[in-house]
């Protein structure tokens, strides 16, 4: 039950502290404009070009396309593009921790998938009369076994390249290390406890008693890896790691921004709400009169 | 001094004469014919009595000309407490039109060191770690943690906060916020989206905006004189009317050509900002303008009001309150004149000024549309609205394109379409668009020029620029009987070119010239009976 509890919290306070964070960047006051190119979603992002590359711009449609910004953001999300493209090394270590976590989130998905589809009668295995228990089963398997893997070693290497690069080592923190420590312990203490079974069915059974609040019987390691796992999700979303809530706002709304205070817009409206906003603090400098931004 | 490789942040603090110094042979090699010995001048030290007075305790250069040091320790404490103060300001609701993505930046850095190579400037320094761009933002990072916030607090160490805090600390991180261009190309390679030269600009506006700290040029001779005078360069209306009356005659005389500058014409569809600048640097280029509009039977004209013939906006770089103030009295010109448009002229920062940062500082009636003149000089040569004859450049020409302009405005194509059009032998640098890189330039850099900051600028900032410039004329850069253009189409960047050129000795020994894009398009001009470059008619 205590182990169920922590897992329903951990996952809940992960995904409520993240979703608060969102709301707190979301509900920030308006910013100045500070697009820089190439902007995925304008005409000319081929070139890197904007809307202000044509005559009278403010007189002719804009257009835009939100699925080429779709389509870079999830380059971003799924790829990593930017560090590929300009940090091929440190893309490899990184990209492996990031891919191990994606498929890490899948395979917790699928044990739960697998654990309900058990619990209504459907046996999830190798030899599963059901294509639905094959499909999960198999796709339980490669995610577990490349998801523990991959995290496991990218965490390891990030945390020993910090450690012996030079320059890196200048830069991080006693916090960083341990941030990149608690990845590697909770994702290690993932291949000790579960590896030893690689059909997964033990992942399967305990995830059942978990989702069901059954009590049973955890061995020691379970108890620790359902313990790191639980703190470091609690963790994550309250520490620097949350950048994955961070980096829509760097890109969506302030990088690729791009919408223009034209006569009639909803920029227009926002500027109009920002500009009667009297700040309650006040800048020093003698040139500065007055305890707000000029009118 | 310390070895440049051991470098720490938490190094700002230390109590040494200087942290680093630069010598030539240290920098990122020249390309050839710069590439041999002694065509290069030393670097030199700062004069006694400049250490006396100013911070040359970071890298031996002041940049800074209004830090000076303090002659009590009470000045000292005092020092001190307004940067805590200020820094503690730019996290509140005074900082409302950057605090989201100032947050973004400050909480999210993952320390990857991607942004390292694209930076000109640690490039420049054979990547020296006291301008790696995240040096300066972990010197920031540090004292907002151990004086800010919680973590910093207890847990200390453990989250950074482990900087010592006195006037060498902060004097050093204040020069180190103009050892930055403000190009944001850094931010460009960042996965997380993040820009370290926003936290660069945030220093400067500490500076200015708590302490009153702020290089001459930019605030005193720079955003305060145009305040009071209409420009930056000090150009009041009557002389601003003598000038265009001078430039008149004179194109007469050279050139044969009669025209007048419309100014305060009623009823024009465009209102023409220049940087006053390029009326006394450059009146080449406000006359080719003139002499382009009215070929092209362009219904347009110049403002004498104050405010209203000078486009600078220096408050860009170091501080909001007077960018704003400088924006909307800009604006309010350009309202009242009741043209239909703002056509924004060759300066780069003056771009992205009234069409992005000023975007959202007025809404409704108090905004007139404005644009850039790439496009238009684009449109009037795609639709023949001139005679041209690309003959007449037929000498090698590169661009350089204006970080403002490029990357942070997207305006790529317009202008070198217009070269593409006009000159035969126009090949690109690398790289170009909207992965260039600065002049050097940049931030305020072409007009500081107090102490020995030209020489940090012209051999460390504009160093990149240089080669890219040398390599793009390689086929012809050792023939001085060729001349080379670059076309800057910014008046900022044609600064930091004069500069370097005069610092290389470039224009003497290999005939390397620059100038902007419309002193092209008049050259080009089938009526000119004259070429228009000065260079040109030399020959």
């Amino acid at each position: 039950m205590l182990l169920s509890f922590i897992a329903y919290l951990s996952i809940f306070l992960f995904v409520g502290i993240s979703v608060y964070k969102a709301y707190k960047f979301a509900k920030m006051p308006l910013h100045g404009r500070m697009e820089l190119y190439p902007v995925p979603k304008e005409k000319g992002f081929e070139h890197g070009g904007s809307f202000y590359e044509e005559v009278s711009w403010w007189s002719k449609p804009h257009e835009v396309s939100h699925f080429r910004e779709i389509m870079e953001m999830m380059k971003e999300i799924l790829f990593i593009k930017k560090l590929f493209e300009n940090q091929r090394p440190f893309w490899w270590i990184s990209y492996a921790l990031h891919l191990g976590i994606y498929l890490l989130m899948a395979w917790t998905m699928l044990l739960v998938v697998g654990a309900t589809t058990e619990l209504n009668g459907i046996f999830v295995a190798a030899n599963s009369p059901s294509i639905w228990g094959l499909l999960i089963y198999y796709l339980t398997f490669v995610t577990g076994i490349c998801g523990l893997v991959l995290g496991t070693l990218g965490a390891g290497l990030l945390f020993l390249r910090r450690m012996f690069d030079s320059t890196l080592k200048k830069y991080t923190t006693p916090q960083e290390y341990f941030n990149l420590l608690l990845l590697f312990a909770a994702l290690f203490s993932g291949i000790i406890t579960w590896g030893s079974d690689l059909s997964f069915s033990t992942a399967r059974d305990v995830t059942a008693n978990l989702i069901t609040f059954t009590n049973f019987d955890a061995t020691g390691l379970q108890i620790i890896n359902i313990i790191l796992v639980g703190i470091m999700l609690t963790y994550i979303p309250i520490s620097k790691m949350s950048h994955y809530v961070g980096k829509y706002f760097t890109f969506h709304t302030v990088l690729w921004d791009n919408s223009p205070n034209v006569k009639g817009s909803a920029v227009e409206q926002k500027v109009k709400k920002a500009t009667s906003y009297k700040p309650t603090t006040s800048w020093s400098a003698p040139h500065i009169k007055g305890p707000s931004a000029p009118k | 001094m310390i070895n440049q490789k051991d470098l720490l942040p938490k190094d700002m603090g230390r109590s040494d004469e200087q942290l680093i110094k630069l010598e030539v042979d240290q920098l990122m090699p020249l390309l050839a014919p710069y590439d041999k010995p002694g065509m290069e001048p030393a670097m030199t030290d700062p004069k006694p009595a400049w250490k006396e007075k100013f911070c040359t305790s970071l890298d031996g250069y002041v940049g800074i000309d209004t830090l000076i040091r303090p002659k009590s320790k009470e000045e000292e404490d005092e020092f001190v407490r307004k940067f805590l103060s200020g820094l503690e300001k730019i996290f509140s609701d005074a900082n409302n039109g950057v605090l989201e993505p100032l947050l973004l930046t400050f909480e999210y850095c993952a320390k990857c060191n991607t942004c390292s190579d694209a930076c000109h400037i640690y490039t420049a320094t054979g990547n020296n770690e006291l301008y790696r761009p995240i040096y300066r933002s972990e010197v920031l990072r540090k004292i907002m943690k151990k004086y800010f916030t919680k973590s910093g607090k207890l847990l200390g160490n453990f989250v950074g906060a482990d900087i010592d805090v006195n006037w060498e600390t902060i004097a050093r991180l204040g020069e180190l916020a103009y050892r930055c261009n403000l190009c944001r190309r850094c931010a460009q390679t960042c996965p997380l989206g993040l820009d370290n030269s926003l936290l660069t600009k945030e220093i400067r506006k500490i500076f200015s905006q708590e302490m009153g700290i702020a290089p001459t040029p930019l605030h005193t001779k720079g955003s305060m004189l145009q305040i009071k005078t209409g420009s930056s360069t000090g150009l009041s209306k009557p002389a601003f009317l003598d000038t265009l009356e001078f430039l008149e005659e004179d194109t007469e005389e050279r050139f044969g050509i009669k025209f007048k500058f419309p100014v305060d014409k009623k009823g024009a569809d465009i209102l023409v900002l220049h940087n006053a600048g390029e009326f006394i640097a450059w009146p080449e280029n406000p006359v080719a303008f003139a002499l382009l509009f009215e070929e092209a039977g362009l219904n347009w004209t110049l403002s004498s009001e104050i405010m209203g013939y000078d486009s600078v906006n220096y408050g860009l770089w170091y501080d909001d309150f007077q960018a704003k103030k400088i924006a909307l009295m800009q604006m309010k010109v350009a309202k009242d004149f009741g043209v239909n448009r703002l056509v924004v002229a060759e300066c780069g920062h003056a771009h992205k000024a009234s069409m992005v940062v000023g975007d959202r500082m007025a809404y409704g009636d108090a905004k007139i549309p404005v644009e850039s003149c790439l496009p238009l000089l684009w449109d009037m040569v795609k639709n023949k609205r001139l005679k041209l004859d690309p003959s007449k450049n037929n000498f090698p020409v590169t661009l350089h394109d204006p970080c403002n302009v490029v990357r942070q405005l997207g305006i790529v194509e317009p202008q070198r379409n217009v070269l593409k059009a006009i000159c035969p032998q126009f090949r690109e640098m690398t790289p170009h668009g909207v992965d260039n890189y600065c002049c050097g330039g940049g931030s305020g850099f072409a007009i500081m020029n107090s102490q020995n900051f030209p020489q940090f600028r012209d051999s460390v900032a504009s160093r990149v620029k240089f080669n890219q410039i040398l390599g793009a004329f390689k086929d012809t850069i050792e023939d001085p009987s060729i001349p080379k253009y670059v076309c800057a189409p910014c008046s900022n960047c044609k600064g930091a070119m004069r500069s370097i050129f005069e610092h290389y000795d470039a224009t003497e020994k290999f005939n390397l010239q620059y100038g902007g894009l419309v002193e092209l398009m008049v050259n080009a001009l089938v009526s000119m009976k004259k070429p228009y470059l000065e260079f040109l008619d030399k020959e």
